[in-house]
């Protein structure tokens, strides 16, 4: 079955197999997914005639926001936590059939990008538990990886509210103390928080040399917007991580597959290398024709691991390509009211 | 490059980037001269310049103009075409007849203190329409010019001074950075009436910090309702003006289409009427993020086996959503048409956005007739297809009188 295909190939990836197995998994979701099946037939791109995965048909991100997109029953159902930008008020459900899968991909790049050590070690997660948030890719994620690579000294200090920073502010100190590398497991706007609690206290932690800060996500959403650089430097003041510490996560709801920086091997800290079981494109924004690396256009990722909703998918994110991986250039405004609508932009100083 | 302000001749700023000091100077210099020096000028005179003025900017070889418009230009983001077309309409609205209509309704003042404008900059000239009717009322004006349309009112304030210098001592047109709460405070602290365009956070921060004082025109959306009986080729013509004048930005550009006409038809006939618009009224830059999420739209049609679009992106994209409820428009000239079996139930779809549409271009009988209910419902803008941005003097933008608002 091509999902157990899948399951091996990011166990074990040989890009070799790589052609096959996307092509596999199209005929797959072409065969279960009847809208999708109906638009590729009006392209006549079928699997009778689509010969490499670029050619095959690509689903809007924004299409998780109104159609059930799923190969079989699901497992899981994950909800993004804003709203698409073509899809106003409208979340993302992403109802994924495979979970296994899911945590397959976790354990094949996590660890590698983030804990190369291969330890387990303290974790600080920013994300709220399942518990608090069981809807969330992100949330189930970080679920796989404090139960997986977690040491007991694990905590989350993050609720329903948002940050706890006196939880978080404990488990610092206790970190600091016992000397063992621990990682943070946050998404950008959390750090932020965080760094702004340990900021009105006026503390300053050094944490034990190879410590490590998975980060994810922008501020989408948010109406506090803090620069890269500045939460960069309130890192190295106040918790004693620098930015050759920080590894940077690319995820989206509707993908199952993330890509990270490499930055605890000296990599280019904004370039994030996706896994070999996942394609990405930049794509001129007018045509949707394939640009060369370094032009910045939409980014459309062709994930194998997404054999359950949508392969192809194209995304509302700028960036652009090359060898080795792609960087962001941003993300698209949520569609809004216009006219008269530019004050709140000029009233923050944007 | 023309400056990107104007003020009050002996009123000399330190520098371009306005500080709490010089804001609360110039603010305490139109209070204290501004008021007797617009009173000095007569009605008749003051409605001579101003009519002068407009003139000149809405002639293409005046000097005024051609100094002005290449800067307005790069800072638009329209086309030279976009551009040329939307100042027209926009100068046109405040032209001498139009002034002069509004002059007629001219109310006993009861403020005369200083009065200030926060101007959105997503439409080029928009100052026009607060700076006339205080100009007609006499009272001093402040004017926070949006980073994205830094240029018209400071080169109309200083056209109006040139001809008029009395003018000049009342009225100034500045800009700054708006997210610094202490230059807002000392900018507009003194004034007793604040015009504010936006929404949101930035409105809710103004209306802590001013009070009753404040006006605030949030964003709106516009839509159009066709009927049938219709010419549909000739009211997709006028529609596709409606949607493609200032690419789509403004609050009286039409976003959304609600129809018993068949959906189909005018579909085909908007995509042809946007293409004869994309060569007579090109598209300025298109912004990638914008055109991200037109992809995401065109894709999603696809995915829904809905009408696909035929056009190239640049030109516009029309859709056909059954489904009546009114989404806004990402722009790039992306208008949905919703099929209805009755015109009646887009004031149902509507209803959620109460408030929020600005204006309507009808088309038929059946339309016109649902032209009590909408006004009803806050629609403070009501035209045949083609004229619905072409808006006067006397428009009571977001149901506010304009003349009532300084008076």
């Amino acid at each position: 079955m091509i999902v157990e295909r899948i399951h091996r190939f990011v166990g074990a990836p040989a890009e070799a197999d790589f052609r096959a197995l996307a092509l596999d998994a199209f005929a797959y979701q072409f065969a279960r997914i009847a809208p999708y099946r109906a638009m590729c037939e009006r392209a006549s791109r079928t699997p009778g005639t689509v010969e490499s995965w670029r050619e095959v048909p690509m689903i809007p991100a924004t299409a998780f926001a109104s159609m059930e997109l799923v190969t079989a029953e699901a497992k899981e159902v994950f909800r993004s936590s804003g709203t698409l930008a073509g899809a106003t008020n409208e979340q993302s459900v992403h109802r994924h059939p495979f979970p296994e899968l899911y945590r397959a991909v976790i354990d094949a790049t996590f660890p590698r990008h983030v804990l190369p050590a291969g330890d387990q070690r303290p974790l600080l997660s920013l994300v709220p538990p399942r518990a608090v948030v069981s809807d969330s890719s992100l949330g189930f994620m970080v679920d796989h990886v404090m139960s997986h690579y977690g040491g007991p000294e694990s905590l989350y200090a993050c609720g329903a509210r948002g940050v706890e920073g006196g939880k978080a502010r404990s488990w610092l100190n206790a970190s600091q103390r016992e000397g063992r590398p621990v990682a943070i497991l946050t998404t950008s706007y959390a750090l932020a928080d965080l760094l702004d609690f340990i900021g009105r206290i006026d503390l300053k932690f050094r944490l034990p040399a190879g410590s490590v800060v998975m980060e994810t996500g922008g501020f989408k959403g948010r109406t506090k917007e803090i620069s890269r650089n500045e939460i960069r430097e309130r890192l190295t003041t106040r918790l004693g991580i620098g930015a050759d510490a920080v590894v940077a996560e690319y995820g989206m709801t509707e993908l199952t597959s993330q890509a990270y920086t490499r930055t605890l091997f000296d990599g280019d800290p904004d370039l994030f290398v996706p896994p070999p079981w996942m394609k990405v494109r930049a794509l001129d924004p007018l045509t949707l024709a394939e640009l060369p690396n370094g032009t910045v256009g939409l980014l459309a990722f062709f994930d194998l691991a997404n054999v359950g909703s949508a392969l192809h998918l194209l995304t509302e994110d700028l960036g652009s390509t090359e060898p080795g991986g792609f960087r962001l250039a941003g993300r698209a405004p949520e569609a809004a009211l216009r006219g008269c609508s530019l004050l709140a932009e000029e009233l923050a100083g944007r | 490059m023309p400056v990107r302000f104007a003020v009050p001749a002996g009123f000399e700023p330190q520098s371009e980037a306005w500080g709490a000091v010089e804001l609360e100077r110039l603010a305490a210099a139109l209070a204290r001269r501004g008021t007797e020096a617009l009173a000095d000028v007569s009605l008749d005179r003051r409605l001579e310049v101003w009519s002068q003025t407009i003139a000149v900017f809405l002639d293409p070889e005046s000097a005024e103009r051609r100094a002005l418009f290449p800067g307005l230009l790069e800072t638009s983001g329209l086309s030279a075409e976009g551009l040329c077309e939307g100042l027209e309409i926009v100068l046109e609205g405040a032209a001498e007849r139009p002034a002069r209509a509004l002059a007629a309704t001219l109310p006993p003042p009861r403020r005369r203190g200083l009065a200030g404008v926060v101007l959105a900059g997503n439409i080029p000239g928009l100052a026009v329409q607060s700076v006339l009717p205080a100009l007609l009322l006499g009272r001093p004006l402040l004017l926070k010019s949006a980073s994205a349309e830094p240029l018209f009112a400071p080169a109309l304030l200083a056209a109006l001074a040139a001809r008029e210098p009395g003018l000049g001592q009342g009225f100034a047109a500045v800009m700054f950075d708006g997210g610094k709460p202490d230059l807002v405070a000392s900018a507009f602290a003194s004034t007793d009436r604040l015009l504010a365009y936006g929404g949101g956070d930035a409105i809710s921060s103004l209306t802590a910090r001013f009070g009753n004082r404040l006006v605030a025109c949030g964003p709106k959306a516009s839509v159009a309702l066709v009927g049938t009986g219709i010419d549909a080729v000739l009211v997709a013509r006028k529609l596709a003006r409606d949607i493609a004048l200032f690419d789509q930005r403004g609050c009286l550009s039409v976003q959304a289409v609600y129809t018993t006409y068949p959906a189909g038809e005018l579909a085909d006939a908007l995509e042809w009427a946007l293409a004869i618009e994309h060569r007579r009224l090109p598209p300025g830059p298109i912004p990638p993020s914008t055109a991200a999420l037109v992809q995401q739209l065109r894709g999603a049609a696809a995915l829904r086996a809905r009408r696909l679009p035929e056009l190239p992106i640049a030109a516009g994209t029309v859709l056909i959503e059954p489904e009546p409820r009114f989404t806004p428009s990402p722009g790039l000239r992306t208008v949905c048409v919703h099929p209805l079996g009755e015109l009646r139930q887009a004031l149902a779809a509507l209803e959620p956005w109460k408030g929020r549409i600005q204006g309507s271009a009808l088309a038929g009988d059946e339309a016109w007739a649902l032209a009590p209910e909408l006004e009803a419902c806050g629609v403070s803008r009501l035209a045949a297809a083609g004229e619905l941005q072409a808006v006067d003097a006397g428009w009571h933008n977001g149901g506010l009188d304009p003349m009532a608002l300084f008076a």
